[in-house]
């Protein structure tokens, strides 16, 4: 059975730079898998779902989501995806309600001509009452707090229905009770709809409570794919001793 | 006070409230899209093809109409191929256009600045015809129709262009419309304004109605209506005090962003909160 993302070999290089940001990198994960990447800063883990969704293109290798390759059908792969970025916070008075940017999530697969019909709404209105930001429906996005703002990020994506979830530091700006909740949430709905999702964070305590494998990131490779415990016990280790042996 | 033919007067309003709504509209999309650089490159490019037409004694609108086309096709591909954002692009092409325009106008054989070659500059409701009426009413049917189609990608581009491509929207068509439409709403609106002065009409419309709403929906039908009473009363102020009916529509529209930046609810709150 073909894996639901599989990456071969993959560089990714940015225009300019001279170092590719993700290097070599080859990763299997089948249907259902939920897995936390960590790593320290600049370790290559946005590149890294940024690659898989797409949104950058690979410099070498190539990569099968849904059994599609991404360099050739990148549009119909992200309209299965939902993504959250890093830190994406909106200005205030942009012009924008938390529904809008809700709704919004679902554009792609509603297809060009297309406009959202009650489907889409019901879609996007269960998942802000998933994410508990379903009151804040017609407040401007800019005029929410950044926790409210990564809940509904997290809410756009979710009201995609996609098949594959990537979040990147989808809890940073959470309140310390929503950094419980949320995670839980997360892994509760990734459960229920058999969603295969990749979680970039730094919080150590939730990959441990969350999932059963982690993947260890240092300048732009894959060092370690581990249980939780297994990871926790390389990060923990002196900055770059692990990362040494294995680069070498 | 100058006294002109009912009929220049009546293609005058006309021509002003399409204008004024063409461009209120777009200058939606040029604002929140953040490509103001192309509002100038547009208006100039227009300007450089007309000055072209006046100096081969070819119909400047057609020369203005290629320019600005050839700007706008351009632009986007040379910043996807150069892999630099599309304001910077538009940046180089700017004073490409100027200089050109300049080169024209000194090899037109009309001595000085000549009516046509006035008109090109600052606009002149005079010159005005039926046929640009036409032109500029099927224009703004065609772009009404285009962006109600199209509202929901253009919404999601607007919000943030990585996003829409991130939910598995094909944006750079969309774009591309937008920077080929504002060509095609410049050149049009040129009789009016001008080609220096044009880009206000973009721009002031916009970032007015952007003080006082936070609905995008409001917002494209309040923007182009700000941009139709903006050049009426600025036509209107023209006629009153016999000044350029261009500068007398950038000075109206300026004068209305200012007031709504005083008056606008979005500062007051921001400012009880500080």
């Amino acid at each position: 059975m073909e894996p639901t993302i599989r990456l071969e070999k993959v560089s990714t290089i940015y225009e300019g730079e001279r170092r590719p940001a993700v290097r070599d990198i080859s990763l299997i994960l089948n249907e259902n898998e939920l897995i936390y990447v960590v790593g320290p800063n600049a370790a290559g883990k946005t590149t890294l779902l940024e690659t898989i969704n797409g949104l950058l293109s690979t410099s070498k290798g190539e990569v099968f989501v849904l059994g599609l390759n991404v360099r050739v059908r990148g549009k119909d792969v992200r309209r299965e995806i939902g993504y959250v970025p890093q830190d994406f916070m909106v200005e205030p008075g942009e012009p924008y309600t938390a529904l809008d940017v809700v709704l919004m999530g679902r554009y792609g697969k509603i297809g060009v001509l297309n406009k959202p019909d009650e489907y889409d709404l019901e879609r996007a209105t269960e998942a802000m009452r998933l994410m508990g930001v379903d009151e804040l429906t017609n407040r401007p996005m800019g005029k929410l707090s950044g926790g409210q703002q990564q809940k509904v990020m997290i809410a756009r994506a979710l009201a995609k229905e996609p098949k594959i979830l990537l979040l990147d530091e989808p809890f940073s700006n959470l309140d310390p009770d929503s950094r419980e909740k949320v995670p839980a949430l997360i892994g509760q709905i990734h459960e229920e709809r058999s969603m295969t999702t990749i979680v970039v964070t730094h919080d150590v305590h939730q990959m441990l409570k969350r999932c059963r494998r982690v993947i260890v990131m240092n300048s732009g490779r894959i060092i370690a794919d581990e249980t939780p415990q297994k990871a926790l016990a390389i990060l923990e280790r002196p900055t770059g001793s692990r990362a040494a042996e294995l680069l070498t | 006070m100058i006294w002109l033919d009912l009929v220049i007067i009546q293609r005058a309003l006309i021509g002003c409230l399409l204008a004024g709504l063409l461009t209120g509209l777009i200058g939606v999309f040029v604002v929140r899209m953040r490509l103001s650089a192309i509002g100038y490159s547009m208006s100039h490019g227009a300007f450089a093809g007309a000055a072209l037409g006046v100096a081969a004694s070819v119909n400047p609108l057609l020369t203005a109409l290629s320019f600005s086309g050839a700007t706008a096709l351009l632009i986007g591909p040379v910043a996807d191929k150069a892999r630099l954002h599309a304001d910077t692009v538009t940046s180089i092409a700017f004073p490409l256009n100027m200089a050109l325009a300049f080169i024209f106008l000194t090899l037109s054989p009309q001595i000085g600045l000549s009516s046509e070659v006035a008109s090109v500059l600052w606009g002149s409701i005079i010159s005005m015809t039926n046929n640009d009426l036409v032109y500029m009413t099927a224009l703004c049917a065609s772009t009404v129709a285009l962006i109600h189609f199209f509202w929901k990608e253009l919404f999601a581009i607007m919000y943030d262009r990585k996003l829409a491509e991130a939910d598995g929207i094909n944006t750079k068509p969309f774009v591309y419309f937008i920077i080929f439409l504002v060509g095609l709403v410049v050149t049009l609106s040129l009789k009016l304004v001008g080609g220096i002065l044009i880009f206000a009409l973009l721009f002031n419309p916009a970032s007015s109605a952007l003080q006082f709403l936070h609905d995008m929906k409001k917002i494209v039908i309040v923007s182009p209506a700000i941009g139709s009473m903006t050049c009426v009363s600025g036509l209107m102020v023209s006629l009153v005090l016999d000044l350029p009916v261009g500068s007398c529509i950038v000075l109206v529209s300026t004068f209305i962003f200012g007031l709504s930046v005083l008056l606008s609810p979005k500062r007051r709150r921001k400012e009880v909160k500080q």
